[in-house]
């Protein structure tokens, strides 16, 4: 009975959020859509060239719609979006859920590494950094955490490239797995394609490969969060139940990692969800100098060139995944968090 | 001769900051054997609490806290003990209820989760069928209905009253020889409180616990206590059983003490008899000795 009206309170909660995203991405659609057919310049004449003649220009126009008014074009487009067409990319002269289905893995990839340094660096300083307050390695981590806070993770990213792959040559320059290696493509994923073909070796290399990137990437993350897991477990171990706990005798790291832990991730999770989301964007520089084939660098080219379709579909990918990372924010939230689970339940 | 359950001999205790040290209390002796409940009663900031947390040995382990003097527990000294060790009586031979029930349960937690851990502090293999039924059974000794469904509860999820049964049960259920109650149930309504209470008194005295009951309140501390000391300004000013006390006060201070509680049957303002200048305000800083005598 007790699980049946939990299950139905996390339904309630999943479909709830759900609709919101989805009213949250019908409105990225419009706005996206608008914004790229108003900024200036003639996509057709870009995608052209200077040397294309003016009927040239004038018939891509009529084959992307752009003689018409605006919203016959976005009604165009909702069809198409219907059967799961972006159109065509005027820069790659494929399908742009090709080029996303090309691109978007290696972003992915980089984020989700990125995300587990976030968390398993970034939790452990915190925890440790409150429990130690006051001494040497708190006041180590905070330094070390302010730092990685305060520079964007493109600076990050060329320090590290420096250190690490140039002077110290630990780790490759760039690329996602060295020419050696031929992977079978299935998912994309190269750390997954590795594996499904059992192919270890490679799937090393990838790892190496992976790992200045990423932790470039998750540098500001790890340091915000350790700063708030570090705040919130402080404030926590002022609570009477740390108290009790420790008069029931419970080791130290145990008071840490389970009672005083749990209550205070929960504003950290929250953080940490549009941290993840943030990194799509910041992911853009990173991979520019990581040479990383990624989406970040394939919206921004799409962009300069004005590739209407392309910038549509990207922003719209970049947006689901914010929202799907916000959604799975939640759930963890309604998961560690009782209250939440029983819809602020009373007395 | 049983040695005392409980034997604090001269604690003095000092916290120490950046703004200078604080001494709070002033050389506490007091002594609690088997079976005994006993009673320490004092203004708010007069030491009740700090000694509480010293016999469990909580403010220990705090910077710029100097403790000097002997706790005996059981015999044993606690203070020359390691911390390890020390650590692992509390839960087990010594446990402690606090003020406020609701916030002093871990608020992410099931009951039952919490019954469990504290169950294996003294049976650390108790598998979840076993604690649960070792959690049931205690918790309908402090005559909750329904214990299956408290123990699937979150703290929330229960009144005041509840949790403070919950509290209650948990401090007893691995049978320690003494408990500490520090103003237990000061957070809750006063018909709650005294019915906790009553359980409490009675399962302490199932259970043959002797108990060290921290209160301000002396219609509760003459209900359920055998003995009383009388704290003021983090010094001992007078003990003894808790009826003749009542009777014959001999420090002002517990006389003024006694005549504070408002009593119904008289229908003149009690009059203190010493001067209630000299008991105005608490405070935190105590004066050089001999001052409160």
């Amino acid at each position: 009975m007790r699980l049946e009206r939990n299950m139905r309170s996390v339904c309630k909660l999943l479909a709830q959020r759900l609709a919101i995203s989805l009213l949250v991405l019908a409105g990225v659609s419009v706005l996206v859509f608008a914004i790229a057919r108003i900024i200036p310049g003639d996509p057709a004449r870009i995608a052209l060239g200077p040397n294309a003649t003016a009927e040239q220009v004038q018939k891509l126009r009529e084959q992307l719609h752009l003689d018409r008014p605006i919203w016959t074009q976005y009604g165009y487009f909702v069809r198409d979006l219907a059967e799961g067409d972006l159109g065509i990319s005027l820069y790659t002269n494929r399908p742009v859920t090709t080029d996303i289905a090309q691109f978007l893995p290696a972003t992915l990839e980089l984020i989700l590494v990125a995300g587990i340094f976030m968390i398993g660096f970034g939790l452990p300083l915190g925890i440790v950094s409150a429990r130690y307050r006051g001494r040497a390695v708190d006041h180590i981590i905070r330094i070390v955490s302010l730092l990685g806070v305060s520079a964007p993770s493109f600076v990050w990213a060329v320090i590290l490239m420096l250190l690490f792959a140039f002077f110290l040559p630990l780790f490759p320059i760039a690329g996602r797995i060295s020419t050696d290696f031929e992977i079978d493509r299935a998912t994309g994923f190269l750390l997954i394609d590795t594996l499904l073909v059992a192919n270890y070796a490679a799937f090393g290399n990838a790892l190496w490969h992976i790992v200045l990137p990423a932790f470039a990437l998750a540098l500001s993350g790890i340091g915000q969060a350790a700063r708030l897991t570090r705040a919130n477990m402080i404030e926590t171990y002022g609570r009477p139940y740390i108290e009790m706990a420790r008069s029931y005798g419970f080791p130290e790291w145990k008071i840490a990692s389970r009672y005083a832990f749990r209550p205070s991730i929960i504003p950290s999770l929250t953080i940490l969800g549009l941290d993840f989301a943030a990194m799509l964007g910041n992911a853009f520089l990173v991979e520019a100098i990581f040479a990383w084939p990624g989406l970040s660098r394939y919206g921004v080219t799409v962009i300069l060139r004005k590739d209407l379709n392309a910038i549509v579909g990207t922003v719209l990918i970049i947006s689901a995944a914010f929202l799907i990372a916000n959604l799975i924010v939640d759930l963890l939230i309604a998961f560690l968090n009782p209250r939440i689970r029983y819809g602020q339940g009373s007395k | 001769m049983i040695a005392p359950t409980l034997d604090i001999r001269d604690l003095r205790l000092t916290f120490s900051g950046l703004g200078g040290s604080v001494d709070v209390l002033h050389g506490i002796s007091l002594s609690i054997n088997r079976e005994e409940r006993v009673a320490l009663v004092g203004e708010s900031g007069s030491g009740k609490s700090v000694t509480a947390r010293s016999v469990l040995g909580l403010l220990q382990s705090l910077r710029g806290t100097r403790i000097s003097g002997d706790i005996l527990f059981e015999g044993t000294n606690l203070e020359s003990m390691d911390e390890s060790r020390r650590r692992q009586l509390r839960g087990t031979r010594m446990s402690m209820i606090f003020q406020d029930p609701v916030s002093s349960l871990n608020p992410v937690y099931r009951i039952g989760v919490q019954f469990r851990e504290v169950l294996a502090r003294s049976n650390p293999g108790i598998d979840a069928a076993e604690a649960r039924d070792r959690a049931a059974e205690i918790l309908s000794e402090v005559s909750i209905g329904e214990p299956g469904r408290v123990l699937e509860s979150f703290p929330f999820q229960l009144s005041g009253g509840m949790n403070q049964r919950v509290m209650i049960a948990m401090a007893l259920v691995n049978e320690p020889a003494l408990l500490v109650a520090d103003e237990p149930g000061t957070a809750l309504d006063v018909t709650v409180q005294d019915q906790t209470l009553r359980l409490m008194h009675r399962l302490v005295q199932e259970h043959r616990t002797s108990v060290l009951f921290i209160s301000h309140n002396l219609g509760i501390v003459r209900e359920f206590t055998d003995r009383l000391y009388v704290i003021y300004r983090g010094r001992i000013v007078e003990e003894g059983p808790t009826g003749s006390v009542f009777r014959a006060p001999g420090h002002p201070y517990t006389r003024a003490l006694l005549a504070a509680v408002p009593r119904i049957t008289r229908d003149e303002i009690p009059e203190f008899e010493a001067d209630p200048g000299k008991f105005g305000a608490p405070k935190v800083v105590h004066g050089p000795a001999g001052n409160s005598a």
